[in-house]
């Protein structure tokens, strides 16, 4: 039994399907793979910054107040909620926020608390940068996958 | 009354209960997965909350999730819809705490009738009959065979966290015990993460016949009549309808006064469905509780013209049940046919699902269209 791949297998739904549950699983936004004379390239969801969808926006706060998105943005990442719950940009009412826009971070630098069930979970960058946009106002609430912060990495 | 509900699932049973609230003046809070983004029921909802991605025990099974949409929703309740939580007592209990009302039984009630075992129990010690079978889990195949003798062969074999057919085996005599005992113990854990199995007196060409019961929290319990839901496909429902075409006027009221008794001895309330099967001689036997509203309940709103969703929302506010159950009087005859995709046999081309539009007398619950892709959410 031959160990070479057959010729159209990247091209079966299911390979295809495989390869779009693992770019959701590690939140990829595109990839593009070559093997010999095949190459099949897949991106997801389009422009990775996304105003909230019409379901998203009666729930979260106010749409981010930007102007049109110049095309550097493409390469903009944002950091999404991975919870339910409500964003404070500070451990108390009293303290500092812990980004401002302009700040360089490291993955491991917590951008935000997000509060679900009375536990406040800091919330990690998980990306390096300088911090472009605060895309929701303290104190309100965010769905699981909003759009929380814009960052540029190549700066 | 409350203001407003958070409704807990997807898709039909999202749409009914969405509806059921504006009609009672309900503001509504619906959740979704990533997959159900575009979905068209979310547009009549007040807010729609996205609690993770497609996968169901990333999202609508996500408890945390769950609970803090219905805390950034505002709500004073939480409508769990069949499937997902809605026969999770923990996920009931976890409501409680938070001071969420649930719309549904209390979770004692819940985890009293939600094990198939227990709830035998609860029937026997109700007067209500079972068939016979063994007083709870097999230990092992030398008391399998002990108590296979007892009951009399052939007999089945069941998983006690079972249902959709899963987890059941049919053995004719001693010889075929023992595999049939392995079968369903594997199947069981595989499908439900329990492998406990006991085992029922195997009923003949059986007719199975649920009756829908409805209860409020000032100690009345009423029942809205049978479905018949003889006609499955593996297992798994196919046809519903009410009245029952073959049962002896005396047997459908001994059964389902036999129903009321069984919930009123569990402490149960809201709407639920107690399962009974029916032999060829017309004797029925205890099966089941569904301590949940389940898909063809609308077979018995019809019938009835009792709108179960907004009485388990009222029932759950704490009013009580405004009927009797001598008003209760079924008229005409309803069917529920359940359409299904299956995958496409090689080699055929794809198509789209038919959709028909419903008029006079049919009740169509969407929402199937067309255009709506069926996703897998494994």
């Amino acid at each position: 039994m031959s160990a070479a791949p057959k010729p159209d297998d990247f091209f079966n739904t299911k390979q295809i399907r495989r390869l779009i549950a693992l770019m959701e699983k590690h939140d990829l936004a595109e990839i593009d793979l070559k093997n010999a004379d095949q190459r099949v390239r897949i991106k997801r969801g389009g422009e990775v910054v996304v105003a909230p969808t019409a379901q998203a926006a009666r729930t979260a706060g106010p749409a981010p107040a930007a102007a049109a998105p110049p095309p550097a943005d493409s390469k903009m990442v944002i950091i999404t909620s991975p919870m339910v719950g409500t964003f404070y940009r500070a451990s108390g009412p009293d303290s500092a926020a812990f980004i401002k826009v302009g700040d360089r971070i490291g993955p491991e630098k917590t951008v935000c608390i997000i509060e679900a069930m009375k536990v406040f979970n800091e919330i990690p960058a998980g990306v390096s940068g300088q911090v472009v946009a605060v895309l929701v106002e303290n104190g309100h609430p965010v769905e699981f996958g909003q759009p929380l912060i814009k960052v540029d990495p190549e700066k | 009354m409350f203001k407003r509900v958070l409704i807990a699932n997807r898709g039909e049973i999202a749409l009914r209960v969405i509806r059921a609230c504006r009609e009672m003046g309900i503001e509504t809070v619906a959740i979704y997965s990533e997959a159900d983004r575009d979905a068209t029921y979310l547009q009549l909802a007040d807010e729609a909350i996205c609690v993770g991605p497609a996968k169901a025990s990333e999202s609508y099974l996500r408890i945390d999730r769950v609970i803090s949409a219905a805390e950034i929703g505002n709500v004073q309740a939480i409508h769990p819809g069949y499937g997902f939580l809605s026969e999770n007592s923990h996920f009931a209990e976890v409501c409680r705490s938070c001071d969420i009302g649930f719309i549904g039984p209390t979770p004692e009630a819940m985890a009293k009738v939600g094990d198939k075992n227990s709830a035998r129990a609860l029937a026997r010690e109700a007067g209500v009959p079972c068939v016979p079978g063994s007083d709870g889990i097999i230990a092992n195949e030398t008391d399998a065979v002990r108590i296979a003798r007892q009951i009399g062969f052939p007999v089945l074999l069941k998983a006690t966290a079972g249902g959709g057919g899963k987890g059941m085996r049919v053995a004719a005599d001693d010889q075929a015990l023992a595999p049939a005992w392995q079968q369903a113990s594997a199947e069981a854990l595989a499908a439900f993460g329990n492998a406990g199995i006991y085992m029922e007196r195997y009923i003949d060409r059986p007719r199975h016949v649920e009756v829908q019961v409805l209860g409020d929290t000032h100690g009345t319990m009423l029942h809205l009549w049978e479905r018949d839901c003889s006609t499955q496909r593996r297992h798994q429902k196919l046809i519903e309808e009410s009245p029952s075409p073959r049962l002896a006027p005396e047997t459908r009221k001994a059964m389902c006064e036999a129903a009321v008794r069984l919930c009123k001895t569990a402490g149960y309330h809201s709407a639920g469905t107690v399962e009974f099967i029916v032999d060829q001689e017309g004797n029925f036997y205890f099966i089941e509780v569904n301590a949940r509203i389940q898909v063809e309940h609308p077979v018995s709103e019809m019938v009835t013209g009792i709108d179960l969703v907004k009485a388990q929302i009222r029932v759950a506010a704490g009013e009580k049940l405004w009927i009797e159950q001598k008003d209760i009087v079924p008229r005409g005859h309803a069917l529920e046919c359940r359409i299904n995709a299956d995958p496409a046999p090689a080699g055929s081309s794809r198509s789209t699902p038919p959709v028909a539009s419903g008029s006079g007398g049919i009740r169509m619950p969407r929402p199937a269209t067309s255009s709506l892709p069926i996703t897998t959410r494994s």
